[in-house]
């Protein structure tokens, strides 16, 4: 998990630096729908390595959520968006901070319990999709560092992402009751 | 579901153990989550970069600073002289000559504009200029074409563009324009209308679709400066 963790890291951050940048620079999909969840895996790869001594912090994960839900939403404002493509000590504030957020969410899910989760599942994943929704359906560019194009496919992307995200959530989530429903009998 | 006989322990993940700690901590969190969204988006008001470079310069006008400009005609000079001559105010839009996307809506939005101020024999308060990201492609000949397919009339809107290359970064960056490269050779920006006074103050930025509101403003600002 530690070397994952790191070759994650990596890669998230190579993204951020010459000549790999670029990429980010230009298209809005690179930016979203590939750096930022790589940071949040590679914060989440990590976060085994704490184990559970910050739970007395952390009761049902709530701080976690909470932490990721912040970090998240602030990194889904357009203008932040922008700013981390213009100015690099917003994107190295980035880097850290969504790497941050990986770490809290994995803390938080092992900790929560299945309303927890619900709350903030119900919470963030519509956030995404709206997000998702608005970035592909308006004519307006919404941030002035990407064209209307890379925005649309953005947009599109951040929609496919929720729909995966809330899958992968009701999987799991079937897989625990089917195990607990096990032990009970 | 069993209830707990009496004397045996809660299960762990009930018990009360570390939930005021979780309680201090994640209220704290959510705080400084709110609070840095807060600031973030000027008092969440603001939530793209355009519309905070609109705010923030209607806070606090913004100088030009002075950079060599050209004309069609090949006549250089500075472009704070240029604001200056004829004491009027400008309504200011960025172009490259070879855009075929948003800067044709541009031009509609110019070319009513100019239609407008000639109506009403306004062109001694309120001027056009376009100003031209493009150095290195848009020399005289490009403007001149440029001013003949946008049916620019001399005296009331005019197109110029840098004489030094290496002026445009800090152009853009005063004006707050981002240029994206988009297929084709072609670019994306941000277009708006931006209003300048003779003294090269940019006091504030419109959106395309406000054009008559650009008009009023320039038009009450260069009554106010008249003597």
């Amino acid at each position: 998990m530690k070397t994952l963790a790191l070759v994650l890291t990596m890669g998230a951050t190579a993204l951020s630096l010459p000549p790999l940048r670029v990429l980010i620079e230009q298209s809005m999909v690179w930016h979203m729908l590939v750096q930022m969840p790589l940071l949040v895996a590679a914060g989440a790869a990590w976060s085994t390595v704490v184990g559970d001594r910050l739970t007395r912090w952390n009761r049902f994960g709530l701080t976690g959520f909470m932490l990721a839900q912040c970090i998240t939403a602030y990194w889904m404002v357009p203008a932040m968006i922008d700013r981390a493509v213009v100015l690099p000590g917003a994107d190295a504030a980035k880097l850290v901070t969504l790497w941050l957020a990986g770490a809290a969410l994995r803390q938080g899910w092992v900790q929560s319990n299945l309303a927890v989760q619900l709350f903030f599942v119900g919470y963030g994943l519509p956030m995404m999709a709206w997000l998702g929704f608005f970035l592909a359906s308006t004519d307006r560019r919404l941030c002035n560092a990407y064209s209307l194009e890379s925005q649309l496919q953005a947009g599109q992307g951040l929609v496919a992402m929720s729909i995966a995200l809330a899958l992968w959530w009701g999987v799991s989530l079937r897989r625990h009751l089917a195990t607990s429903q096990a032990t009970v009998r | 579901m069993t209830v707990a006989a009496a004397g045996t322990p809660l299960p762990a993940n009930l018990s009360a153990d570390g939930l005021l700690h979780t309680f201090a901590a994640s209220l704290l969190v959510l705080a400084a989550g709110l609070w840095a969204l807060f600031d973030a988006t000027g008092g969440g008001t603001a939530y793209t970069t355009e519309t905070q470079r609109r705010s923030e310069v209607a806070r606090a006008a913004v100088p030009v600073p002075d950079f060599a400009v050209v004309d069609a005609l090949g006549r250089t000079g500075s472009l704070r002289e240029w604001l200056a001559q004829g004491d009027r105010v400008w309504i200011v839009d960025f172009v490259y000559t070879r855009c075929a996307t948003v800067c044709l809506s541009l031009g509609t939005v110019f070319q009513q504009l100019q239609a407008q101020l000639a109506a009403q024999g306004l062109q001694n308060q309120v001027g056009l200029l376009s100003i031209s990201f493009d150095p290195e492609q848009d020399r005289p000949p490009a403007l001149a074409d440029y001013e003949k397919r946008m049916r620019m009339q001399a005296g009331v809107w005019q197109a110029v563009s840098l004489v030094n290359p290496e002026d445009r970064r800090r152009l853009l960056d005063t004006f707050g324009i981002m240029v994206v490269p988009a297929p084709l050779g072609e670019f994306e920006h941000n277009a708006a209308l931006h209003i300048v006074t003779a003294d090269g103050q940019l006091v504030r930025i419109l959106g395309l679709e406000d054009g008559p509101r650009a008009m009023a403003l320039a038009r009450e600002l260069a009554n106010a400066s008249a003597p």
